[in-house]
C-alpha cells in the first residue's frame, strides 16, 4: 500500500513537473516570439525586467480553465462579466511604457484576472489593483495571494476616481478603456511619473495614451497606438 | 373603357374577368396606404432609437423591395388569380395587421447589432432577416394595392390616386401621431387602424435607473442616474480635482438611447463649474469679457454653464428638441432650474433657423461644441446625415451675426487619423473667404487628445488676442495647431502627435495651394456646402487601399459606417430587386402577341421609379434645412409628393385624350418648375426663415404641390395605356417601377453624397426625359 501511494506520488509528481515544463517551455516561446519581436511590425519590448516578469508569470493560472490551452497564444481571451485578460503583448508593452523599477508603486486600474498584476508586481516594491466587478475583484484577490504575489493588494471599487490614500504613484496602468482620462488619476501621479491608458470610444479602436507628469507639473500625452479594450466600468 | 376587350389579346379575353370589386375599395386602399407609410415613418423613428440613424435608408428600401415583390408575386400568380382578386384582396387586408404587430415583434427579436457587422458574418444573416421581416408588411401592403388595379382596370387612375392619398394623409397623421404615441407603440396602433381588432398595447423598458423620460416626434429623451455616467465635454486638462474639487454629480440625458448629454447638479452657484474653464471650449471667453453668447445646441446645459461660469451677460441657448426643456424642467430640484433664470433664455428651434429668423441680433460668443456624442462620431455613423450647421453658408451666417468683436467658437471631437477638425477648419476659412475676411489673421485653432476648437472673430486676432490664446492653451497642456503668428517650434508638444500634421494641414488650407492639398489628402475634407452638407463624410475610395494596408482588419475602424452602409444597401437593392423581381417576372411571364414590348415597359416604369426617387430624396434634403429636421421634411415631402401626385392621377385618369403626348408636356414643365426651385428655393427658404413651424409646413406643401402633381402623371398614365392594352403586363410595370425605387431611393443618396443635390435633381429630369423615349413602346409591339 505504502509502495503504490509513492509509486502514485510519483507518477503525479512527474506529470505535473512536465506539465510545468511544458507551460514554461510555452512561456519562453511567448516571450521569444510575441513579446520581445517584431512580429507584424510590432516594436519588441526590450526591457529586461519586463520580460523576465513575463518569462515568471504563470498566464495559464489567470485564465478559465477552458482557455488554460491558448493561454499563451497572441491574443486576449474572456475572463467572465464582458472583460478580458489582454493579449500578452499589450501587457508587456504598457509595462514597458511605464518605466518603472524596484521601489516603485504602481496603481492598476481593472484588476480583472490579475495578470497585469502579477507582472508588475515582479518589478516594483507594491501594486494596489482596483476592480469594479466585484465577483472579478475577490478571485483576483484570491488567485494573487495563493500565487505568492504578496505585494499586490487588490480592492473592489471604481478606478476612475483613483486611490488617493496610497499615492502619489510612480505610474498608473489602466486596462480598459476610457472616454477621457480621468482628471483624478492625473493628480494622483508623482511629478516624472507616467500613466498608460487606453482611451477612446467603447468597443472601437481607442488610442492607447502615455501619459507624463513632467518635473514641472505639465502633463504631456502621446497616442503610442491603436489597441481595443473592453469600457472602463459599467456596474451590470 | 368599353373597348377594352377589343385591344387585348385573345388569351386575354378568353379569362375569365376580374372578380367584383368591393364596393368599400377605394376607401380601403386609401386605408391601406395611408398605414403602409405611417409604418415605414413609425420604422424610421424606431430605428434611429435601436440602431444608428441612416438605417432609416435601409427601411426605406425594405418598404419598396416589399412593394417590388408584390409586384412579382402577383405577375407570377396571375393565371391563379384571376377571379379571386376580391378574396385575395381581403386576405391581404387580414393579415396586413397581423403582419405589423407581428413583423414588427419578431424584428426586434433578431440581435442585429450595427457596430458588429463588420466583425461578425452573422450580423449580415440577421441584416437579411431584418429585411426580410420588415418587408411583409410592405409586401402586403403592396399586394392589395396592386390587387386594386386589376379589381379596377378600367379606373388605375382612380386607385392610385386613393393610394397616394392615403399615403399622404398617413405620412402627415403619423408625424402627428408621433407627439403623443412613443415610436415603439405606432406598429399597434397602425394594427389598430388597419384591423379595428387589436388593442394599442404600449412597452416600457424595465430600467431600474431611468429617473425621467420624454418622448417628442423628434427623439425619445431618457434621463439616467448613476454615478458612473461622467462626460466631460473634451479632455479636461490643468485641472485638479483635489485641489479644486470634484466634478458636479451629473444626470444623462439620452437622445434616443444614443448620444449623451449631461445634466450638471446645478445648485444655484457656478464655482463649481471651474472645470468648465480647462476645456478646449472654453477658449473663446478668453478673448470675449462679459459676453452676450447664444449656445447652440444647449442640450443638457453643460455649455450655458461654462457660458455663465465665464461670466456671461446673457446666454440665449438653442436647442432643437422640445423634449430636452421639459426633461431638463421635470428634474429641476437636480438641474437647479438653469433654463428659467433670467439671464438665461431657451428657445426651441433649429441653429441656423434660428439665426436666420432673428437677422437683427448679434452676440459676442456663439458656441457650437461636441453636438454629436464621441461615440456615434467616432464610429461615422452621421457620414450620411446631412448637417447644415457646419456647411460654408451657414458659418457665413454664424460671422454675420458676430459683434465687431465677437468669436464665433467651434468644438468637435477628433478622429483618428486626422480629419473632422481639418475639415471644419476648412470649412471655417472658406467662409471668411466669402465673408472679405483675410482667414489668416482671424482664426485660432487648438486641440487637446480628443477635441479640438477652431474660434474666428471678425476682428483681427492681434498680438494682445494671440497672447490670451497661447497663455490659455499653454496653462492647460493644449497643442495649438493654428494661430496667427505661431512659431513651428511651438506645435505637436502636448498631445504629441507622429508629425504636426494638423499645422500643416491647417497651413496648406490656407495658402493657395489648398486644392492641391484637398485632392491629395486621404479623407474628404473639401468644405461642405448646403449643395452637400455632408458634413461627415471623410471616406474616399482610393484611399481605401492604403488604410486595409496599414491597418490590417481593424481598417473598418477607420471608415465612416454610415457611407458604407449606403454603398452596401445600393448593391443589396440592386441585387435583391434583380434577383427578386426582375429575374423572375422576365423568365416566367409569358409573351403575349399583340402586348406592348416588354423592353419598352421595363424601361419607361424603371426610368420613372429612378426619377421619382431622386426628386423626392432631392427635395427631402432640401426641406431639411428649411424644416430643421429630417423627420418633418420626411413627413412632409412624403405628404407633400404622395398626395398631390395622387391628384395628378386623378386628373390624368380623367382627363384621357392624347394622354401619351401629355406626358412629353409635363416632363418639359417638370424641367422648368426644377430649374425654377434649384435658383428660387434657397433665397426663399430665407425669406421664411423666421415663419413658424406650421406656416413652413403650409408653404412647402405649397412650394412642392405643383411639382408633386406634374409627377403624378406619367405613371398613370403609362399604367393605363398598359392596362387598356395587356393588363398581364401591369403587375410587370408594378414590379420593374418598385424595383427601380428601390434602387434610386439609396442612389440618389450616394450621388448626392458625390455631386450634390443639384446633380440628384438633374439626373431625375434626365430619367423623365429618357423616359419619354421608350414611351411609344407602350403601345406598339
Amino acid at each position: 500500500m505504502k509502495a503504490l501511494t509513492v509509486f502514485l506520488s510519483l507518477v503525479f509528481a512527474t506529470l505535473s513537473y512536465a506539465q510545468e515544463t511544458e507551460y514554461r517551455e510555452a512561456r519562453l516561446q511567448m516571450v521569444r516570439e510575441q513579446i520581445a519581436s517584431s512580429l507584424g511590425g510590432r516594436s519588441p519590448v526590450t526591457d529586461e525586467a519586463v520580460l523576465e516578469a513575463m518569462r515568471t508569470v504563470p498566464r495559464h493560472a489567470f485564465v478559465r480553465k477552458s482557455d488554460v490551452r491558448s493561454a499563451y497564444s497572441d491574443r486576449p481571451l474572456p475572463i467572465g462579466y464582458g472583460q478580458t485578460i489582454s493579449q500578452p503583448y499589450i501587457v508587456g508593452a504598457m509595462t514597458e511604457m511605464l518605466a518603472v523599477r524596484r521601489g516603485d508603486v504602481v496603481l492598476e486600474v481593472g484588476t480583472g484576472s490579475g495578470y497585469q498584476a502579477a507582472v508588475l508586481s515582479s518589478i516594483v516594491d507594491s501594486v494596489f489593483t482596483l476592480e469594479i466587478v466585484e465577483p472579478l475583484g475577490r478571485t483576483a484577490s484570491d488567485r494573487l495571494s495563493r500565487l505568492g504575489y504578496d505585494n499586490v493588494t487588490v480592492e473592489v471599487g471604481d478606478g476612475y476616481f483613483g486611490w488617493p490614500e496610497k499615492g502619489p504613484f510612480d505610474g498608473i496602468v489602466v486596462t480598459a478603456a476610457a472616454s477621457h482620462i480621468p482628471p483624478p488619476l492625473v493628480d494622483q501621479l508623482k511629478p516624472g511619473a507616467r500613466m498608460v491608458i487606453p482611451v477612446g470610444a467603447p468597443f472601437q479602436v481607442q488610442a492607447l495614451m502615455l501619459v507624463e507628469k513632467r518635473r514641472d507639473g505639465t502633463v504631456v500625452q502621446r497616442n503610442v497606438g491603436a489597441v481595443r479594450f473592453v469600457p472602463l466600468t459599467r456596474w451590470q | 373603357m368599353s373597348d377594352r376587350s377589343s385591344k387585348v389579346s385573345d388569351e386575354a379575353v378568353s379569362r375569365p374577368p376580374a372578380s367584383e370589386a368591393p364596393p368599400f375599395l377605394l376607401t380601403a386602399v386609401l386605408a391601406i396606404g395611408g398605414v403602409g407609410i405611417a409604418f415605414e415613418i413609425a420604422l424610421v423613428r424606431i430605428f434611429s432609437i435601436a440602431q444608428w440613424h441612416h438605417f432609416a435608408y435601409m427601411i426605406i428600401s425594405m418598404a419598396l423591395l416589399g412593394f417590388a415583390a408584390s409586384g412579382t408575386a402577383l405577375g407570377l400568380l396571375r393565371n391563379r388569380i384571376i377571379g379571386r382578386e376580391a378574396t385575395l384582396f381581403r386576405t391581404g387586408a387580414l393579415m396586413l395587421p397581423l403582419s405589423l404587430v407581428g413583423c414588427y415583434e419578431l424584428s426586434q427579436s433578431i440581435p442585429f447589432e450595427t457596430l458588429q457587422l463588420a466583425t461578425q458574418p452573422r450580423q449580415v444573416l440577421h441584416l437579411f432577416s431584418l429585411y426580410a421581416v420588415l418587408s411583409v408588411p410592405f409586401f402586403l401592403t403592396s399586394w392589395c394595392i396592386a390587387l386594386g388595379f386589376l379589381l379596377r382596370p378600367a379606373t388605375v387612375g382612380r386607385v392610385y390616386y386613393a393610394n397616394l392619398l392615403g399615403s399622404g394623409l398617413g405620412a402627415a397623421l403619423v408625424v402627428a401621431a408621433l407627439f403623443i404615441l412613443p415610436a415603439h407603440g405606432m406598429p399597434y396602433l397602425l394594427a389598430a387602424v388597419a384591423s379595428g381588432v387589436f388593442l394599442l398595447a404600449g412597452r416600457r423598458l424595465p430600467e431600474a435607473e431611468i429617473v425621467a423620460e420624454t418622448e417628442s416626434p423628434l427623439s425619445r429623451l431618457t434621463a439616467v442616474r448613476s454615478p458612473l455616467i461622467r462626460e466631460t465635454p473634451g479632455q479636461i486638462a490643468g485641472y485638479s480635482v483635489r485641489s479644486q474639487g470634484a466634478l458636479p454629480e451629473q444626470i444623462g440625458m439620452f437622445f434616443d438611447g444614443g448620444s449623451i448629454s449631461p445634466i450638471h447638479r446645478f445648485e444655484g452657484s457656478v464655482e463649481r463649474f471651474a472645470f468648465l474653464d480647462h476645456v478646449t471650449s472654453a477658449l473663446p471667453y478668453r478673448l470675449v469679457a462679459s459676453p452676450e453668447v447664444l449656445v447652440v445646441g444647449a442640450g443638457g446645459g453643460t455649455e450655458v454653464l461654462s457660458a455663465l461660469y465665464h461670466g456671461a451677460a446673457a446666454v440665449t441657448a438653442v436647442e432643437l428638441d422640445a423634449g430636452v426643456a421639459e426633461l431638463v424642467a421635470s428634474l429641476a430640484p437636480f438641474a437647479g432650474g438653469l433654463y428659467g433664470r433670467p439671464d438665461v433664455e431657451l428657445v426651441t428651434a433649429e441653429g441656423r433657423g434660428f439665426l436666420a429668423s432673428r437677422k437683427d441680433e448679434t452676440y459676442d460668443v456663439i458656441q457650437i461644441s461636441l453636438l454629436d456624442a464621441f461615440t456615434a462620431s467616432s464610429a461615422g455613423v452621421y457620414a450620411l446625415s446631412e448637417s447644415y450647421l457646419y456647411t460654408t453658408e451657414a458659418i457665413s451666417l454664424y460671422l454675420d451675426r458676430l459683434t465687431g468683436e465677437g468669436v464665433l467658437s467651434i468644438t468637435r471631437w477628433l478622429k483618428t487619423p486626422p480629419r473632422d477638425a481639418i475639415k471644419l477648419f476648412a470649412t471655417v476659412v472658406e467662409a471668411c473667404r466669402l465673408a472679405g475676411l483675410e482667414p489668416a489673421a482671424h482664426v485660432a485653432f487648438i486641440r487637446s487628445w480628443n477635441t479640438a476648437t477652431i474660434v474666428v472673430s471678425r476682428a483681427t486676432l492681434d498680438d494682445p488676442r494671440v497672447e490670451l490664446v497661447r497663455e490659455f492653451a499653454e496653462s492647460r497642456g493644449f497643442d495649438r495647431v493654428y494661430h496667427p503668428g505661431l512659431d513651428p517650434a511651438e506645435v505637436n508638444r502636448y498631445t504629441v502627435l507622429e508629425g504636426p500634421v494638423y499645422y500643416q494641414s491647417a497651413l496648406r488650407i490656407l495658402s493657395a495651394g489648398s486644392e492641391s492639398f484637398f485632392a491629395d489628402y486621404p479623407f474628404h475634407v473639401r468644405p461642405a456646402t448646403d449643395d452637400r452638407p455632408y458634413f461627415f463624410r471623410f471616406f474616399r475610395w482610393r484611399s481605401l487601399p492604403t488604410l486595409v494596408g496599414s491597418a490590417g482588419r481593424d481598417w473598418v475602424y477607420y471608415v465612416e459606417w454610415g457611407y458604407l452602409v449606403l454603398v452596401a444597401t445600393v448593391a443589396q437593392a440592386a441585387l435583391a430587386s434583380l434577383l427578386l423581381v426582375l429575374l423572375p417576372l422576365w423568365l416566367l411571364l409569358r409573351r403575349r402577341p399583340g402586348a406592348p414590348s416588354r423592353g419598352a415597359v421595363s424601361c419607361y416604369f424603371a426610368l420613372l421609379g429612378l426619377a421619382y426617387m431622386f426628386l423626392e430624396i432631392a427635395f427631402i434634403q432640401k426641406m431639411m434645412l428649411f424644416l430643421s429636421h429630417p423627420l418633418y421634411a420626411v413627413g412632409v415631402v412624403l405628404a407633400a409628393f404622395l398626395f398631390f401626385s395622387g391628384l395628378g392621377s386623378l386628373w390624368a385618369d380623367r382627363h384621357r385624350r392624347r394622354q401619351l403626348r401629355r406626358v412629353g408636356t409635363v416632363v418639359a414643365l417638370l424641367a422648368v418648375l426644377s430649374a425654377l426651385y434649384l435658383v428660387v428655393l434657397p433665397s426663399l427658404f430665407n425669406a421664411w426663415a423666421g415663419w413658424t413651424a406650421s406656416a413652413k409646413v403650409v408653404a412647402s406643401l405649397a412650394t412642392l404641390a405643383p411639382m408633386a402633381f406634374l409627377m403624378g402623371i406619367p405613371f398613370p398614365t403609362g399604367l393605363q395605356t398598359v392596362a387598356d392594352r395587356a393588363d398581364v403586363l401591369v403587375p410587370w410595370a408594378w414590379g420593374v417601377n418598385g424595383a427601380a425605387s428601390v434602387v434610386g431611393a439609396t442612389l440618389a443618396t450616394t450621388v448626392a453624397v458625390h455631386a450634390g443635390f443639384r446633380v440628384v435633381v438633374i439626373t431625375a429630369l434626365l430619367c423623365y426625359g429618357a423616359a419619354l423615349l421608350p414611351l411609344r413602346g407602350l403601345v406598339t409591339e
